[in-house]
């Protein structure tokens, strides 16, 4: 009951919000962001209890196809809905401070908090076909989100970036949704749960890889994995500070948790066959998103370049095949999360104050005239390039690791050679980091003047750099949570 | 033989017998008294209702339950029965039916041109063949029923007069002919592969052990494929679609998407059902005619920019949808692909009853380029909200969530016979068909000109917004299929429920 109302409560005020309103004045966009506030705090203490008293939900919906309403929560699916419950207040109460652009707040509002649903419907999932219908319905708000109120600078790059976005993950889902049929009808369950605990038992060899690797095309055009990312830079450059928070720090995730999901615990040979590629298309991703970082001039399209290098640790992290890479991919993906949520939030501020993003132009430092701001970039981009004692350096390190001593049925000097390389990849990341820091943060100017955060956004801002320091120093509090349905995964797989 | 009808149940025909009886009422009706116009449609409409009412008591049936009535009573074979699939497919035509009278509805200020009578007796005539092509299981009946879906819609399209209409029509026309050429030598191969006048899966058994008698067969199934496939818009017998369309009254061009497509598909499904059995487990042409029809369609509707042409276009492309399950002959597939067939017919009509709707309140330039659409969401919201809800459906993406789950049902037995590049292009177009309405739906969001007056493409007179109020009829219309649209989202099952498992 608690987890269908964590569920109702997003939808039903989000489509509330957007078929009730197009006053666009301004008392009535307190109103909705105060709607969509308390509606955002009850999701995420419904979200909570969720987590903690973890009720199963399961319910028949299309009895025609054998598709039921299956909700649970576990170790890998409970970091993320926190961080997405979380998130979900984060962009609300910093669109108080910086209101949207471009169309009616509610709308606005609503397709936050139908983003959110979607999101949350995603990991909780334990039906194949309603984990595929949850991934599906984050695409058009989002749509939204980017075509109505985003950069509206260039309206043809808008409508070709919300345009892409939407086709890219629209031939990813449906490649996923063949893979998804596919694998049920071989299976003949769709219960994620069976699927896990079958281990991929009584599908041959080559089944198992086509499906694995329908799914990997479909998931990895999400995640995204090079050289499928194309999507990903306009979107979060044009998106408003809000819609890109959401981007990187819950879509992108919804991408790896199905690897975990459909790809990993269900299909272990097919995986284990496609791993190697897999690995290597990450590391790619983690050099090509560093050297793009490194003369990248707009600083959003940087930040989205970055997510493509860290979201490489990830994959790199789950093809290794071990405990310790799942554990690795799983706290990466949260720690990019909090970070890239940190960074968009920073930067869609600093966009705002600036009226654009582009690095060449000279600026007051922020240490001078803006030290919060100064402050939060400085931990934003340190937590980014690895710097041990924050939230960026265990998933990172970890997956390394794991890439070093893989698997035994994976290719153990090819997963050497990636680690090496995904070494100089982190090298990279302190070259951008610095490199950005040195031009914004650093030297003496003072002019042109601009706010420091305060208020909501300050807030925000305080509450993501407190979990970046704490989530740092004990890493034990996310890698407890996950080892025991982790460990129930990689066990079986290395029989 | 012809002789030996031992039972009719009235009961079981009457979703045919109603619109039958419906257009021999109204025409004898305009003779008694002429200058009824408004009666002719409460009376149709009534007689669609029982119709429909009729259809409950076979809706949802499982396993092999059918109602079966002019049973032979020699052989016990029935000329027709009606399943699951059967009653929901007559379900969806006679419900199609009423919203394109709806749209038609007679507005009092202007007269109008040929005959209220002759056109609500068309309407009714055609939608009495097509409940009855889905129910028939001869091939006499069957090829006379889908005949009489048939060519009343081109009487249909040509009663508006105008030049555009006449060329639609004369397309319709000879597409209509050569389809029931095709579909006559069907007919007559059938009858000689299996000697029996039955379209039953016990007929085509016969042919099963014979070398000599199974081409024959064979080829009677492709010349079905063919004639239906003129019918139902596929490619390569598609190009009268949007001529026909364009140059029919916008409530003939729901017609003809809705009821039309019901029809064929439901003759179509007669036909592969019988052959069923013969375990076929892969029909190639279908396969290859699904595939380039969705390709096609998707291809040729980006480039539109009129919106019922788009539309058609898109019906080619969901045309190609509604066959993919057929790849594979099961019974399976018979049900996903009328699944589908009911999926889009919802959400085609809502767009045609928001179409139409625009045309009365906005005038036609303004309502049929696409390009008048830019900035609609700001002056009709509720429509606004009634178009996308059908445009993400036809895409297939939340919250058109009927569309998303018709694609799954669609997909399923295709993946299930590991046709992998069918799949593949079937998703490729998925991604296409997104494109393609949401190049509609970006226009009906975007910020209005600064001169919301731009008038028509070709600097025609402004027309204010707002000028004219829409049809209560037509709004009737917009709201019934609405709230099936988002029933069905909410709640899929109440669709894919009616066809049974």
């Amino acid at each position: 009951m608690i987890l269908l109302l964590a569920l109702a409560v997003p939808a039903v005020t989000g489509s509330a919000l957007i078929l009730a309103g197009r006053d666009s004045s301004a008392s009535s966009e307190d109103k909705a962001n105060l709607v969509s506030l308390v509606a955002s705090i009850a999701t995420a203490a419904l979200v909570v209890a969720t987590v903690i008293t973890r009720p199963v939900v399961n319910q028949a919906w299309l009895p025609t196809l054998g598709v039921r309403w299956q909700f649970a929560v576990d170790g890998i699916s409970a970091p993320l809905l926190l961080l997405t419950a979380a998130l979900g207040i984060a962009v609300v109460v910093h669109a108080r401070s910086h209101p949207p652009h471009g169309g009616s707040s509610t709308t606005f509002y609503g397709c936050l908090l139908l983003v959110e649903f979607g999101a949350l419907a995603t990991f909780l999932s334990r039906d194949a076909v309603v984990f595929f219908l949850a991934f599906e319905v984050v695409l058009i708000p989002m749509w939204v989100l980017i075509s109505r109120f985003g950069d509206s600078h260039d309206l043809a790059a808008r409508s070709d970036a919300s345009g892409r976005f939407v086709l890219y993950t629209v031939l990813g889902s449906t490649l996923m949704l063949v893979g998804i049929l596919t694998l049920v009808q071989a299976a003949g369950t769709a219960n994620l749960d069976e699927l896990a605990q079958a281990h991929g038992a009584g599908l041959t060899r080559p089944t198992q890889v086509i499906i694995a690797a329908l799914l990997l095309v479909g998931l990895g055009i999400k995640i995204p994995l090079f050289p499928l990312h194309t999507w990903l830079p306009p979107a979060h450059t044009i998106a408003p500070t809000a819609g890109s928070v959401l981007l990187a720090a819950v879509l992108l995730k919804m991408g790896t948790y199905g690897v975990v999901r459909l790809v990993i615990a269900p299909l272990p040979i097919g995986f284990g066959a496609l791993a190697p590629a897999f690995g290597a298309l990450g590391v790619v991703g983690i050099l090509w998103g560093g050297l793009a970082c490194l003369v990248e001039n707009d600083l959003k399209r940087l930040i989205a370049y970055s997510s493509v290098a860290h979201m490489g640790f990830v994959v790199l992290g789950l093809s290794s095949g071990t405990t310790v890479g799942l554990q690795a991919a799983l706290f990466a993906n949260v720690a990019h999360g909090v970070v890239s949520a940190l960074l968009f939030f920073l930067v869609g501020g600093l966009k705002e104050r600036w009226g654009s993003a582009d690095l060449a132009t000279a600026r007051a430092a922020l240490r001078e005239v803006s030290p919060r701001l100064g402050l939060a970039l400085v931990v934003g981009f340190a937590a980014s390039l690895g710097l041990p004692g924050l939230v960026g350096f265990w998933g990172e390190f970890l997956a390394m690791y794991s890439a070093w001593s893989p698997a035994p049925d994976r290719p153990q000097g090819l997963m050497r050679v990636l680690a090496v390389v995904a070494v100089t990849g982190t090298a990279m990341a302190a070259g951008y980091s610095l490199r950005v820091l040195r031009l914004i943060w650093s030297g003496d100017r003072v002019s042109p003047a601009h706010e420091d955060a305060h208020g909501g956004e300050w807030s925000v801002l305080a509450v993501l750099v407190a979990a970046v320091l704490v989530l740092g120093v004990a890493p034990g509090l996310l890698l407890n949570t996950t080892i025991k349905d982790v460990t129930a995964i990689t066990t079986e797989v290395s029989r | 033989m012809s002789q030996a009808v031992v039972s009719v149940n009235a009961g079981v025909l009457l979703p045919v017998l109603a619109p039958a009886i419906g257009a021999a009422v109204v025409l004898i009706a305009d003779i008694v008294a002429q200058r009824l116009r408004r009666t002719h449609y409460v009376v149709a409409l009534a007689s669609l209702v029982v119709g429909a009412v009729a259809t409950f008591a076979g809706l949802g049936m499982v396993g092999g339950d059918v109602r079966q009535t002019l049973c032979l009573s020699g052989s016990g074979q029935c000329m027709y029965a009606a399943d699951g699939v059967t009653s929901a497919l007559q379900l969806a035509a006679l419900l199609a039916a009423g919203v394109t009278l709806l749209l038609s509805w007679p507005d009092d200020k202007k007269q109008s041109t040929g005959g209220t009578a002759v056109i609500v007796s068309l309407v009714l005539a055609a939608t009495a063949g097509a409940t009855a092509v889905a129910g028939a299981r001869d091939v006499g009946s069957w090829l006379v029923a889908l005949e009489l879906a048939t060519l009343p819609t081109v009487a249909l399209v040509a009663l508006r007069g105008a030049r555009s209409a006449l060329s639609g029509a004369v397309a319709l026309l000879t597409t209509a002919l050569v389809s029931f050429g095709l579909l006559a030598l069907a007919a007559a191969l059938w009858f000689t592969a299996t000697a029996s006048g039955f379209l039953t899966p016990a007929a085509a058994l016969t042919v099963i052990d014979d070398p000599t008698r199974r081409p024959i067969l064979v080829l009677a199934v492709a010349l079905v494929v063919a004639g239906i496939g003129f019918k139902l818009s596929l490619v390569p017998f598609h190009a009268w679609t949007p001529e026909a369309y364009d140059g029919a009254p916008l409530p003939i061009a729901a017609f003809l998407a809705g009821v039309s497509k019901v029809a064929a598909l439901a003759a179509l499904l007669v036909v592969i059902r019988a052959i069923a059995p013969l375990g076929a487990p892969v029909l190639t042409s279908m396969a290859i005619v699904s595939a380039a029809s969705m390709t096609l369609g998707n291809i040729m509707a980006l480039r539109q920019n009129g919106v019922v042409r788009l539309l058609a276009w898109s019906t080619v492309a969901q045309a190609g949808w509604v066959v993919l399950p057929l790849a594979t002959v099961s019974s399976a597939a018979v049900y996903a692909s009328g699944a589908y067939l009911l999926a889009y017919i919802v959400a085609t009509l809502l767009a045609f009853a928001v179409v139409a709707a625009l045309v009365q309140t906005r005038g036609a330039a303004r309502a049929r380029d696409l390009s008048a659409y830019k900035g609609l969401v700001h002056d009709h919201p509720v429509l606004s909200a009634a178009l996308g809800l059908a445009l993400l459906s036809l895409a297939g993406l939340p919250p058109g969530v009927l569309g998303l789950v018709a694609k799954v049902v669609a997909l399923r037995p295709v993946v299930a016979s590991e046709l992998w590049l069918l799949a593949v292009i079937a998703a490729v177009n998925s991604v296409l068909g997104v494109a393609v309405y949401l190049r509609w739906l970006r226009a009906v969001m975007a910020t209005p000109d600064a001169s919301p007056d731009a008038g028509g493409p070709d600097g025609a007179v402004p027309v204010p917004a707002q000028s004219l109020r829409a049809h209560p009829a037509t709004l009737v219309a917009v709201g019934f299929a609405a709230v099936a649209l988002v029933l069905t989202s909410v709640n899929p099952q109440l669709l894919l429920g009616l066809l049974g498992s």
